[in-house]
């Protein structure tokens, strides 16, 4: 039998796998250990990636530091803080809680860099709070899926480590970049949460009230210094991005230790409602003891154990995609197309139809090297083609079959996956429409990085 | 020399000390052999030290990553305070964390198999009879499996060459790469017995009529 055959063959093998509920992490190591039977690639070369992707460098720690800073922050009671404070910002709108809830995504995924930490802890927080405020369940949890994408492109970025971890870009640039796409990536959600909400009429309206506000800010105000401690270290090259991670974990074991006895001392409880808190106590979070401190890291060492094998076995995917010629024929089909706008627009659908069947990670890994280069050679900024490359792959993150925001959302909410499909929809066109405004105007992305 | 003999003599290897005698028995094709009857009984073994002593099945691979999730934290945040404010660094700050890192990976990746929180597309899985659920799980456990057998083998031979060039971790004074590298086969074999460990509860789940397919929660069982 040809090779191309074998080939054709074991895809289909192990696409069946993954219908049939297998791992991701092993529908990949499958795939390449069977191409690399075909090819004779020794099978050590895909082992070997297990151990040295961590030898590589220092620049890949800044994840599980980032993942870390999340659990944190949420267990120190900042995220509830940050919610609360988008909340009398933005309540007095109709569909306002929905609105708070991305915005609040945006400001916690300006600590935190993942997207699951994200949707998991806006929507664990803030559905039932939408349920009880009148809006569909299912456009709720849509919400939080839709919201979490945000937390792979604003600053800090698990996504950002790894594009600048493979093509040798600076991270620190990516993050920066990463700032205004994110904000436009939320300011177009909130409009389609607005729409969606006044056409439905969904939504209790709270007044808007500048005390409310003012207390609920000095609330977050950990969260904002949190926020200005990651951006300005990173902006000035203070720290290097794993620095800055470290230095936030540091950040947040502090506050929450030190604020878990002076809420004792203040009855700053965060069941009490914001109006019969006094201004002092909103200085203070709800904290952690050291007790609690191994069950937060142990549930980021979960997430990284999921998370950092499926890198190492990417790798390796992508060095047996190159053995078989695919990035030339990807190549190839991406140059053929023509110039500037015909290779951005052509890698953009490459990146989106795999989104819908690929966790993003392993779209970035495998395609990433492959386009980067080619949108280069027609004179596209590899800053701006990083930052429309991760923001495709971050819509990746809700569009089925395989959105793992769907899933996170639908595993905190309780909503069944399929049911919140249809409600994705206009949070799917709102993010697109950012996606190419982002495309067409490279200044979104470079405007702001700071030796230009 | 056939695969058989091949795959025995790696025993003598390995207990002779010699990294070069290792190194040379672990290249032979006898140890892709070896390394699957070792991944088997290895997994039995660790299945049954977690049966038998409940303490390890729930702390062993939680506490080890934890433990160096705290100690990456700890050797990068204080690197960085070393610089500004006193002016100092130690060498290790940048290349340990990173072996470190290897091995909080690769127990947690353990410990994520025990809760099957591994990603994946479970929505038809879940939607099967009782026996269609059982053989996509018995599926799944000689895929993990077969992925334990083959990165034990690679990483054993990983960590003899690394031992036999005497490779030492950059910036640090006497410690040796091996030290590190030989952790991922340790934890693919903890690996190995907690599919051994999961296999037997589904088959005991479906023999009993119990529900077989749980879900399983990120951040569950902590």
């Amino acid at each position: 039998m040809a090779d191309s055959t074998w080939i054709t063959l074991i895809s289909l093998g192990v696409t069946i796998f993954f219908m049939l509920g297998t791992p991701v992490l092993l529908v990949i190591f499958y795939w390449v250990i069977g191409i690399s039977f075909v090819i004779e690639l020794p099978l050590a070369n895909t082992g070997n990636e297990l151990i040295n992707v961590f030898s590589k460098g220092f620049a890949l720690l800044a994840m599980p530091l980032f993942i870390l800073t999340g659990d944190l922050i949420n267990q120190s009671g900042i995220a509830r803080r940050l919610s609360d404070f988008a909340y009398s910002v933005l309540g007095w709108l109709r569909g306002g809680l929905a609105m708070a809830s991305i915005a609040a995504c945006g400001l916690f995924a300006a600590i935190s860099g993942s997207n699951s930490a994200t949707t998991a802890t806006i929507g664990s927080m803030l559905h039932p709070e939408m349920v009880k405020g009148n809006y569909d369940e299912r456009f709720s949890a849509a919400t939080a899926a839709a919201g979490g994408t945000v937390g792979i492109i604003i600053p800090p970025s698990i996504i950002f480590i790894v594009y600048g971890f493979l093509l040798n870009l600076p991270i620190s640039d990516l993050f920066v970049a990463g700032i205004i796409p994110g904000s436009l990536m939320v300011l177009g959600m909130m409009t389609a949460a607005f729409i969606i909400c006044t056409l439905n009429g969904w939504g209790v309206l709270i007044g808007l009230s500048i005390s409310r506000m003012i207390k609920t800010g000095i609330g977050a105000w950990l969260g904002f210094f949190a926020i200005g401690l990651v951006l300005w270290g990173i902006y000035t090259g203070r720290f290097s991005p794993t620095e800055a991670a470290g230095v936030t974990v540091g950040f947040c074991v502090l506050v929450g230790l030190i604020s878990y006895p002076l809420n004792r001392v203040m009855g700053s409880s965060s069941d009490v409602p914001v109006e019969q808190k006094s201004y002092g106590s909103m200085f203070v979070v709800e904290g952690f003891t050291v007790p609690q401190i191994p069950s937060i890291v142990s549930r980021s060492a979960q997430i990284s154990g999921i998370l950092v094998p499926l890198i190492a076995v990417s790798v390796a995917m992508q060095q047996v995609m190159s053995s078989l010629g695919a990035k030339d024929f990807i190549g190839d089909f991406v140059t053929g197309m023509g110039g500037y706008y015909a290779v951005l627009f052509t890698s953009m659908a490459i990146v989106f139809v795999t989104g819908m069947i690929l966790e993003s990670l392993p779209v970035t890994i495998i395609l990433a090297p492959i386009l980067a280069p080619i949108a280069a050679s027609v004179g596209i900024d590899p800053i701006h083609f990083a930052v429309v490359f991760l923001v495709g792959a971050s819509i990746g993150f809700v569009t089925p079959p395989y959105g793992l925001n769907l899933y996170v959302a639908s595993g905190v909410t309780g909503v069944p996956y399929f049911r919140l499909l249809r409600y994705i929809v206009p949070y799917l066109i709102a993010l697109i429409s950012v996606w190419f405004f982002v495309a067409l105007v490279p200044e979104t992305a470079l405007a702001i990085l700071p030796d230009r | 020399m056939s695969i058989l003999a091949e795959a025995v003599a790696v025993v003598p290897a390995i207990f002779s000390g010699s990294t070069w005698d290792m190194r040379q028995a672990f290249d032979a094709d006898g140890m892709w052999l070896f390394c699957f009857v070792f991944t088997f009984v290895g997994g039995v073994l660790a299945h049954l030290m977690y049966r038998h002593i409940p303490f390890l099945e729930r702390h062993l691979e939680r506490t080890t990553a934890v433990v160096m999730y705290l100690i990456i934290a700890g050797i990068i945040c204080w690197g960085v305070i070393d610089r500004f404010v006193f002016s100092n660094q130690w060498s290790g700050s940048t290349t340990v964390p990173p072996f470190l890192f290897m091995v909080m990976a690769w127990f947690a990746c353990s410990y994520n198999v025990k809760l099957r929180t591994h990603l994946s597309f479970s929505e038809f899985r879940s939607k099967m009879p009782p026996s269609g659920q059982m053989a996509t799980l018995t599926l799944d456990a000689i895929l993990w499996f077969g992925f334990c057998w083959i990165a034990i083998t690679t990483s054993l031979r990983f960590t003899a060459l690394s031992a036999d060039n005497f490779q030492l971790v950059d910036g640090v004074d006497d410690v040796m790469k091996w030290w590190f590298y030989i952790t991922v086969p340790i934890a693919f074999t903890l690996m190995s017995g907690r599919v051994v460990g999961n296999w037997l509860e589904d088959w005991n789940n479906y023999k009993s009529g119990d529900a077989i397919i749980k879900q399983a929660v990120i951040g569950g069982d902590v």
